[in-house]
């Protein structure tokens, strides 16, 4: 690889360690990935940095006489003058697609022993800036740390919870779940989505007074009166790609609040289900809410 | 621009800078393994520990996985450079294939997800290890010059580089160049599909659940698409919870062995008629292979337990 054309990838490999590292920094990695996958982002930025840097300034070999060829050597061309050593010109395969060029014929090759002679067969930096830099550009100016409301949707925020059991019990709530001061139960958004896929579960559940974390969102779902809103968590694996986005319904005796939506927040009211169109909805009848602390990862993980 | 189009755009750069910053770390990881082994590694290394059969050295390189546990993204670059360095490109494909799924972290993930199942976890990784193995032994009866791009065979030449830090610092950032840009255009190509094409919420993606026949292949289709990592996307499958066995382990195998990333990232190494005969060839076998266990699965259910009338 031309001198040139190393420290430029060098550069390339600074940036992109650089943009994770960023991410780490500012924080914005827990908008994107699970918890345990951050410390990689970390290391990965600045291994990137160290490759790209330590490119940049030893573009080349240092040594020449480290051009020490201890086998035969099967080429169909003459090193002997760039590197004091026999070559014997056996050929085992063709070399059709390229020529190996001689060492006066290499743009800025200093060294022809530097691991590669001419089989460059890769992208030139132009064509690697721009298949990686300007998507990543286009990514950075739009993204919003977020889905978009019709993004939300297609992760399933207005999907009924699949029919199964609750990976709870009364029992468990009991003796797992919190209380607040008001004797409400913290109960997740999550339990209480899949709650509403598991028919024993709603007699045991129904009317339970409950405190409730989530983000608020325009409900979609059995909402003529529009004294609806929706609360979503989403939950992940690995990172946001794979997300799915759990929803329940607030319905406000009232009118709606006033609160605006994608703000995190605690309702507090009564647990309740109800079947609509063949599906049962998880809803809770709220009797106040108010604005909640963000939390440090939008996400909930799914194997924990 | 549209709500529409302004929407999408938001959704497709947050789903590219996700898979982008999960990816990345790794790939540079395998980078950076794949350029020492390239400088450092003796030639021929793997012709001393690997058994002379060809048959037994693929068989064995499907369980190397196992003990060099790596994700789809990271083995591409390492088996790239072990093929220069003189891996049989046969065994190299077994690897590839198998390890992404044959190795401890998947089936944690795997049996973690499936509330402690053992049959799927099992089903998983033996099918994923046999799969791996048949294409690679159908491989091996066929000159690897017709399916390695000529460039790698051209790396593959008898003589030693020089083993030295910035040989393999070079070599490092080389592979980081190469797989870099082909992993930015997997991931694009991602990004739009899932915002644009792909949506699992409406009526079409739901009736498939009900049929395996057609929810098969729509899940590897899926996979293709959403181009999951290997050691999480058993949590995803385990939840498409209409979905039964086949779709969802058709999922889980397909799936690290062939997406849309993986297309691009395989181009570093592959020809492109080959990677296309992959393609069809793991979907058919996947696909048929699946079916078949959830029909054996079926035959082996035990009968539900009887319940005493008179207790």
């Amino acid at each position: 690889m031309p001198v040139l054309h190393i420290r430029l990838f060098g550069l390339l490999a600074t940036i992109w360690g650089g943009v994770l590292t960023y991410f780490y920094v500012s924080m914005r990695v827990s908008k994107y990935l699970a918890e345990n996958f951050h410390h990689f982002i970390l290391l990965g930025g600045i291994g990137m940095i160290i490759l790209g840097v330590y490119s940049i300034i030893n573009p080349q070999e240092k040594e020449p006489s480290s051009c020490n060829h201890h086998e035969d050597h099967h080429h169909n061309h003459d090193h002997s003058h760039c590197c004091d050593h026999e070559h014997d010109h056996h050929h085992t395969h063709e070399h059709k697609h390229h020529d190996h060029k001689h060492e006066n014929e290499h743009e800025d090759h200093e060294s022809c022993c530097d691991g590669h002679h001419a089989h460059d067969e890769g992208h030139g930096p132009g064509v690697t800036y721009l298949l990686t830099l300007v998507p990543l550009l286009i990514a950075m100016n739009y993204t919003q740390d977020r889905f978009s409301d019709a993004g939300l949707a297609r992760q399933g925020a207005y999907e009924a919870p699949p029919v199964s059991s609750a990976p709870f019990t009364r029992e468990d709530l009991e003796k797992n779940v919190p209380k607040n001061a008001r004797g409400e139960f913290q109960l997740s958004l999550v339990n209480a989505y899949y709650a509403g896929g598991d028919r024993e579960l709603h007699q045991v559940l129904a009317d339970l007074p409950v405190e409730i974390e989530g983000r608020l969102m325009e409900e979609k779902v059995n909402n003529s009166e529009g004294k609806r809103r929706r609360l979503y968590r989403t939950f992940i694996s690995c990172c946001a790609a794979d997300a799915t986005v759990a929803g329940i319904s607030l319905d406000f005796d009232t009118t709606n609040s006033e609160i605006p939506n994608q703000s995190w927040v605690k309702a507090s009211g009564t647990l309740t289900f109800e079947e609509h169109q063949g599906r049962t909805y998880t809803v809770v009848k709220v009797n106040s809410m108010e604005k909640a602390e963000e939390p440090y990862s939008e996400f909930l993980q799914r194997n924990r | 621009m549209s709500n529409t189009v302004e929407a999408q755009l938001q959704d497709g750069s947050f789903q590219f800078l996700a898979i982008f910053l999960e990816g990345l770390p790794f790939i540079f990881l395998g980078t950076l393994v794949s350029g020492f082994l390239g400088t450092f590694l003796p030639r021929n290394a793997f012709e001393r520990f690997l058994p002379k059969n060809k048959t037994a050295a693929v068989l064995v390189s499907g369980l190397l996985g196992a003990i060099f546990p790596v994700c789809e993204c990271a083995v591409v670059p390492v088996i790239r450079r072990l093929v220069r360095n003189g891996l049989p490109a046969s065994c190299a494909l077994a690897y590839m294939l198998a390890a992404p799924i044959f190795n401890p972290v998947t089936a944690i993930s795997t049996y973690k997800a499936f509330n402690d199942s053992w049959t799927m976890t099992g089903s998983r990784l033996g099918l994923g290890y046999a799969i791996a193995v048949i294409v690679a032994l159908v491989m091996a009866r066929v000159a690897h010059s017709t399916y390695i791009k000529a460039s790698e065979l051209e790396h593959a030449h008898d003589h030693d580089h020089p083993r030295t830090l910035t040989a393999a610092m070079h070599n490092s950032l080389k592979d980081l160049m190469d797989v870099g840009v082909y992993f930015a255009i997997g991931v694009t190509l991602t990004a739009l599909l899932k915002t644009t094409l792909i949506d699992p919420t409406t009526d079409f993606w739901k009736g498939l659940a009900e049929n395996s026949f057609a929810g098969t292949p729509a899940m590897m289709f899926l996979a293709f698409i959403l181009s999951l990592c290997s050691t999480s996307d058993a949590f995803i499958a385990a939840n498409l919870a209409n979905f039964r066995e086949a779709p969802k382990l058709a999922f889980m195998v397909f799936g690290p062995m062939m997406d849309a990333k993986l297309v691009f990232l395989y181009s570093t190494v592959f020809r492109w008629k080959f990677i296309f005969g992959l393609l069809v060839a793991l979907f058919i076998l996947t696909g048929a292979s699946s079916l078949f266990v959830e029909y054996s699965l079926e035959q082996w259910k035990p009968d539900p337990p009887q319940i005493p009338l008179n207790p």
